[in-house]
């Protein structure tokens, strides 16, 4: 026999700490616990007993590993925290004596904490901190969108909004928007990047205030971890691009309330990267393509439209611009067959890269006033297309809008009749492409360019789906959309057919189509009944004038009806005898996912019933038009 | 020192006791205080000065302690003037009781004409000097144990020898501690080698020592300052010195001001810098982080994605996602934490339409409380199509024949039947309800060939096996009756005959049986053989034959050894298998090879032949209702009225190899098929269940059970279903008795 073992003294009891005996290990008040445990990343764990983990109580209780907790008396952070409680304490006595200059020395000497040690800790990897920015990149955007206030510092809301730049522009620049969707929530973006797809939602422009029924102090510990973060991340990002961070501001365009515009990429020491650049030649579609030639076309091109060069993008410089391979993002307008056949050094350097990345780039997009700029300036330029926007969206558009060069509008209110509009005018209207917003997305989620007679000004527009989907096996309206609607036409259609026989029979007592539904009917009968009813079905047939080919035809039919009905039965009654042999776990299970699945059935069942009588009635107010 | 007239007379003054200014002459001051002056001192003082206090220093002790408490009730009191008052008098009194002072006089001295105090002179008698009074030991300051060994501890003034005094042992000591009063408080005296009393001077020092105060009671830690120098009336108005003040005292130095310049220097051109604040670059610094290797350990698991959005969530959705009216109120009516959605679909047609999403902050805070808060589990998510779970069976239609339809019915005038038995060649049925009507009637084609009628509920009725006999036993009320069916070959009918009602009876047994076997003389179309169980020992509810057709046991459902008797044709025989059995028993089965006999309560397998236990079988089940024994001897199958059918293999554990939970109701009846692999169970549900049950010979294989056909037909009366199934032997048929007053007969 071994040691006796005490009970508590290994195993879960061991393994797990309450939350208040951690605080009390820790020594620390419960506040500075939650906001170690947010910067860190510890979590509560469920143990798999909760008794033995609470030494015999049940008690509700969340446990902690131990070894989490031991992990956190080592933390940097939270000798940093008891430093601030002290700071807290002299400074306020500093102040209470009205010791002002002491007092201000303790504001100079305030300890502040460095997050950077838990970020190379959390995420080993760039890979792991990108996979993980969904929820920063969230934040930030949120937070770029609120108001000020005595908790939310307005440098907070301006470095959120500088963050949320920087994606927007790293993300713009590598063109690694995948996806758009707007919700009611707001409008969610997919971007690849590193290979991860980084999903994040950006509140629609609101002013919105911070319900009382949410705690801004935990809000604002993981703004702090997630901008330290972010600022790591982009840090890496930007100089994987070989680019400057942070991106330098232009103070003027940012008053002028230019966004993203205000920033402005900056190469990062070319001299590194152009080696490696310049000796790169690629053989597309069989020509052999040196940085060389590339310059030389560039140069050409850009002599060509040099005004718009001008007028374009402030992501780089025009010296930059003739030695590098962002000339793509400004497409000629006026040779647009030759942008596109051009192999570029940057779609080279891309090459698994679909084209869709580059869907706009043919394009240039005027935005209506009443549409949202940021919103639109980033899905364009994302996708390679110029845009331009009223004043009064905020300045820094790269062009007016009686430019020659814009091929589509995106407005978004009915259309007006134009009284007194000038030839010119007229003429420049009749030019120009006008759609609705949702164009947009549609078409970066289509991964094509979709007509746009469909999304045209004061169209009543397609329903929007979802790009990420659903899970497998629901409802999927676009099925609905493109086959069933076939099926569903051709049903409606007979079923009108049937209704109106049903009131010509009224008026002519023989039809031949009656007869035959009648005689199928009754073949149908017939056949799940037996030989002898098959018999005097035949003779009936006969009798009405039904040709024995289409008799044979409905036996056929509605024989192997039956038979599936028949072979259907006994299949579930055995499958159900099947189940007594199931242990009472096993049954358990099943019983559980077929009601999962009954469920998801139902609910499919219920949105497809709803298209079809949509639909039905849709149809029915056509034909009464 | 207590000169100071000033003084607060907060605390009680220790005074000095011998040479000291009266207070008379104290009263005489101007600015006088309160001295107060404790008893205990006063009277330490008179002992003092007396010397001969010693036997009554005890008294005195209790009343300085006494006094000590009103001290501390003073000092509680803080500066109490009744306190005051109080010292006052006994001051008073102890200026007339006894003068411990010299009395002081004052007269108009001759020469200044001004008062003057007169002390009495001193007389330097051997009174006067108390500490030479009596020390007759003059040895000095000597380590006194130079005399341990020696009678005498020293020597007088005389030069003569002190002797030690005599010392008691141990027992007078503390004899002596005890008669004393005064024994604590007095010390051992090495000079004179006896016990002195401790002086109450000693005595109040050692009470010092121990309340940590300063042991010299005249020590007064919170004397008032005196003002020598300054206060009123004494400010310093002349200078200490005529000096002239020097330069120095007013010119700014020339040498400090060559340091400051040096530093002021320093500053200028950048070699000293300023601190600066520790806080000032509050802008975090990014770098390249990543571009270390990374650590080798693990990193932490991410946090679990939301789900992405779907096409619910759609600004502008399919139509058919919209909530109808019935649906929105659900969903606001519902709770927060209940809803399948947190949002509700709606349509926009156009996005300059769509407002601000109020629950976004909400959102988002709750995610973050989840990724804080929330305790998170790794689950396996088992992503497999449920109908892998159902066991694959061979398909009942390649396992034929068994029954699936009914092909007669035959049917009691009224009375549910209870039992129904099969003639061993599988002609003959005979079935049993419970207004006491047994019909025998043909299998196949279910004519009624006779009917007796019993005249009280028939709890059993069962075929003899044996083929050379024919004939069956019902139980009734206490009875069981033989009856023989009618168109037997004649043979058959003779030697029937002569096993029930030989003509020559066997030997009575030695010790008289309760059960008598009588035949009845007008035997008719009646039973011809009547057995007589005991009285009170209720209707037999079970017959079981052993294969052989000589044994039979009964169960009663009354009377004590259990009700279970075992009896023999061929000796006309009955014996009660068990003397006693705890709870009651429910059904006895007798194994058809071996020499075993089954009894339910928990099943218990007893061998007859060697009279002993065997195994107990734990089905788990509360109320047995039913159980057969496989052919082969080693299966048994038991059916409870908890639904549950267990089938134990009696060379395997006791537990059951399976337990199988389908009838939604008790199971009633279970019979193995003699010859085919089939076994049928009934139920009060009013279904029968076929199984197909395939016992293999090596004990490697498990049986092979596979429900093969569900019979229904029998209606439900009163709760009861289908009380007894039995097959037919020889054919895959099966007869079945229900609570409908029908017997039916199902074929393959």
């Amino acid at each position: 026999m071994g040691r006796l073992r005490k009970k508590g003294q290994a195993g879960a009891a061991k393994a797990y700490v309450t939350r208040s005996l951690a605080i009390k290990k820790l020594q620390c008040s419960l506040a500075d616990f939650r906001r170690l445990c947010i910067l860190k990343g510890i979590f509560p764990r469920e143990p798999r007993h909760r008794k033995k983990a609470n030494k015999g109580s049940s008690a509700p209780a969340s446990f902690y590993y131990t070894k989490d907790i031991a992990y956190l008396a080592h933390e940097p952070v939270l000798k940093k925290l008891r430093e601030h409680k002290a700071f807290a304490k002299r400074l306020s006595r500093a102040l209470g004596r009205a010791e002002w200059s002491s007092a201000k020395s303790l504001q100079d000497n305030k300890p502040v904490y460095k997050l950077d040690h838990i970020i190379k800790e959390r995420y080993p990897t760039f890979i792991d901190a990108v996979r993980d920015i969904d929820d920063a990149l969230c934040m930030i955007f949120l937070f770029a969108s609120l108001p000020s206030n005595a908790r939310v510092s307005p440098s907070l809301i301006e470095n959120c909004s500088r963050l949320a730049a920087e994606w927007q522009l790293y993300v713009m620049h590598s063109h690694s928007l995948r996806k758009a969707f707007f919700s009611i929530k707001g409008v969610y973006y997919q971007a690849e990047v590193m290979d991860q797809t980084v999903t994040w939602l950006v509140p629609y422009q609101f002013t919105q205030h911070i319900p009382s029924d949410v705690d801004v102090r935990v809000m604002l510990t993981f703004l702090e971890l997630y901008q330290t973060l972010l600022g790591f991340v982009f840090f890496k990002l930007y100089a994987d691009a070989g680019l400057v961070y942070p991106p330098p501001i232009d103070v003027k365009k940012e008053e002028a309330a230019a966004g993203v515009g205000a920033f402005s990429l900056q190469e990062a020491n070319r001299s590194e990267s152009a080696p490696s650049t310049k000796k790169t030649s690629v053989e597309v579609d069989g020509k052999k393509v040196s940085g060389k030639d590339v310059r030389q076309t560039i140069k050409s091109i850009v002599s060509s439209t040099a005004a718009d060069a001008d007028a374009d993008m402030p992501v780089v410089d025009a010296t930059e611009q003739e030695a590098d391979e962002e000339f793509v993002a400004h497409p000629s307008t006026s040779n647009p067959e030759e942008a596109a056949a051009l192999p570029t050094l940057h779609s080279l350097s891309s090459l698994p890269q679909s084209t869709a990345t580059k869907l706009f780039a043919p394009y240039t997009f005027w935005l209506s006033r009443e549409t949202s700029r940021p919103i639109f300036e980033f899905l364009v330029r994302a996708f390679g297309g110029r845009i331009g926007w009223p004043a009064s969206s905020g300045g820094g558009s790269p062009f007016e809008e009686d430019d020659e060069s814009i091929t589509h509008v995106i407005i978004d209110r009915p259309v007006v009749e134009r009284a007194n509009e000038t030839p010119e005018q007229r003429e420049r209207r009749l030019r120009r492409k006008f759609v609705q917003p949702q164009w947009v997305v549609d078409c970066i989620n289509a991964g094509k360019i979709l007509l746009e007679e469909t999304y045209a000004q004061g169209q009543t527009l397609p329903p929007h789906l979802s790009p990420f989907g659903e899970r497998t096996g629901a409802y999927d309206p676009m099925t609905g959309l493109t086959e069933d609607a076939e099926m569903a036409e051709a049903s409606d259609e007979s079923e009108i057919e049937e209704d109106e026989e049903a009131a010509a029979d009224e008026d002519e007592e023989v039809d031949d189509a009656k007869d035959k539904s009648k005689v199928a009917r009754k073949v149908a009968a017939a056949v799940a009944d037996d030989a002898a009813a098959l018999r005097a079905a035949e003779l009936e047939a006969e009798a009405a004038g039904v040709d024995y080919g289409m008799f044979e035809k409905e036996v056929a039919k509605s024989q192997k009806k039956a038979q599936k009905v028949k072979a259907v039965e006994p299949d579930i009654a055995e499958a159900e005898m099947n189940k007594m042999m199931m242990s009472n776990k096993q049954r358990k299970l099943y019983e559980k996912m077929k009601y999962g699945n009954r469920k998801r059935e139902t609910e499919n069942a219920k949105l497809d019933e709803r298209r079809k009588s949509l639909q039905k009635a849709k149809k029915k107010q056509e034909k009464t038009k | 020192m207590a000169v100071s007239g000033n003084a607060p007379n907060g605390k009680k003054r220790k005074q000095a006791p011998a040479k000291e200014p009266e207070p008379s002459d104290e009263e005489a001051l101007p600015e006088v205080g309160l001295e107060m002056l404790s008893d205990e001192e006063r009277e330490n003082g008179a002992s003092d000065s007396e010397g001969d206090a010693i036997d009554e220093f005890p008294e005195i002790d209790a009343r300085s302690d006494t006094s000590e408490e009103e001290d501390a009730e003073g000092l509680e009191e803080g500066d109490g003037e009744e306190d005051e008052d109080e010292t006052d008098e006994t001051e008073a009194e102890s200026d007339d009781e006894i003068r411990i002072f010299p009395k002081l006089k004052t007269v108009i001295s001759d020469i200044t004409g001004q008062p003057k105090k007169v002390y009495p002179d001193i007389e330097p008698d051997y009174d006067s000097d108390s500490s030479t009074e009596d020390a007759p030991n003059r040895v000095g300051d000597v380590p006194m144990h130079w005399y341990d060994d020696l009678p005498h501890v020293g020597y007088s003034i005389d030069g003569k020898k002190v002797l030690k005094p005599a010392r008691g042992d141990e027992l007078d000591k503390f004899l002596q501690t005890v008669d004393d009063p005064s024994a604590w408080t007095s010390a051992f005296d090495k000079n004179t080698q006896m016990d002195k009393p401790l002086t109450a001077e000693e005595l109040d020092i050692i009470r010092r020592l121990q309340a940590n105060e300063n042991p010299d009671a005249e020590y007064d830690p919170y004397e008032p300052t005196i003002e020598w120098f300054t206060g009123k009336g004494k400010e310093e108005i002349m200078p200490l010195s005529a000096a002239p003040e020097p330069k120095r005292r007013w010119i700014a130095s020339k040498w400090e001001k060559q340091k400051v310049m040096k530093i002021v220097r320093a500053i200028r051109q950048g070699l000293i810098l300023p601190a600066k604040p520790k806080t000032a670059s509050t802008r975090p610094q990014f770098y390249a982080i990543w571009n270390e290797e990374p650590s080798t350990h693990a990193p932490p698991l991410p946090a679990p994605k939301p789900h992405l959005p779907t096409h619910a969530e759609s600004y502008n959705p399919p139509e058919e996602y919209l909530p109808t009216e019935g649906e929105r109120k659900e969903w606001e009516s519902t709770d927060k934490e209940d809803r399948e959605r947190d949002f509700l679909p709606q349509k926009y047609h156009s996005l300059r339409l769509v407002p601000a999403y109020n629950q976004f902050i909400q959102e988002r805070f709750s995610r973050q409380l989840d990724l804080y808060l929330a305790p998170r589990i790794q689950r396996a998510k088992l992503n497999i199509d449920p109908e892998s779970l159902v066991p694959k069976l061979p398909s009942p239609s390649s396992l034929r024949p068994f029954p699936h339809y009914r092909s007669l019915r035959f049917t009691h005038t009224k009375g549910r039947v209870r039992c129904t038995s099969i003639s061993p060649d599988g002609a003959w049925v005979v079935s049993a309800d419970e207004e006491g009507i047994v019909s025998l009637w043909e299998v196949t084609v279910g004519r009624e060939v006779k009917r007796w009628s019993m005249g009280e509920k028939v709890g059993a009725v069962e075929w003899c096996p044996r083929s050379d006999a024919s004939f069956f036993v019902v139980a009734t009320e206490e009875k069981l009756h033989f009856i023989i069916p009618p168109n037997l070959p004649a043979a058959v009918l003779t030697a029937t005959q002569t096993l029930l009602a030989p003509a020559t009876l066997p030997p009575a047994p030695a010790t008289p049986s309760p059960v008598k076997w009588t035949n009845p003389k007008s035997v008719g179309d009646g039973p011809i053989l009547v057995l007589d169980l005991p009285q009170s020992s209720g209707l037999p509810k079970d017959i079981a034959w052993h294969k052989k057709g000589d044994y039979f046991a009964t169960v009663s459902s009354g009377g004590n050894q259990g009700g279970v008797w075992i009896h023999q044709m061929s000796r006309r025989h009955s014996q009660a298998p068990f003397k006693k059995i705890k709870g009651s028993v429910q059904l006895s089965l007798f194994h058809p090879t071996k020499p075993h006999f089954f009894v339910a309560r928990y099943v218990r397998i007893y061998n007859l032949a060697e009279q002993k236990l065997l195994k107990t079988l734990i089905p788990g089940i509360r109320w047995i209702s039913t159980m057969d024994v496989h052919p082969s001897g080693d299966h048994l199958i038991v059916g409870g009225y908890d639904r549950k059918l267990c089938w134990f293999d009696l060379e395997l554990s006791e537990k059951p190899y399976k337990i199988m939970r389908y009838h939604s109701r008790a199971i009633r009846s279970l019979h193995f098929h003699p010859t085919y692999p089939l076994f049928a169970s009934s139920s009060d549900d009013g279904s029968i269940q076929i199984f197909h049950a395939r016992v293999y010979n090596d004990l490697m294989t498990d049986p092979l059970i596979v429900p093969l056909k569900i019979l229904r037909g029998h209606e439900v009366r009163e709760g009861l279903g289908v009380l007894q199934v039995k097959w037919v032997p020889r054919q895959p048929w099966l007869v079945s008795a229900g609570a409908d007053s029908n017997v039916a007969v199902w074929c393959s």
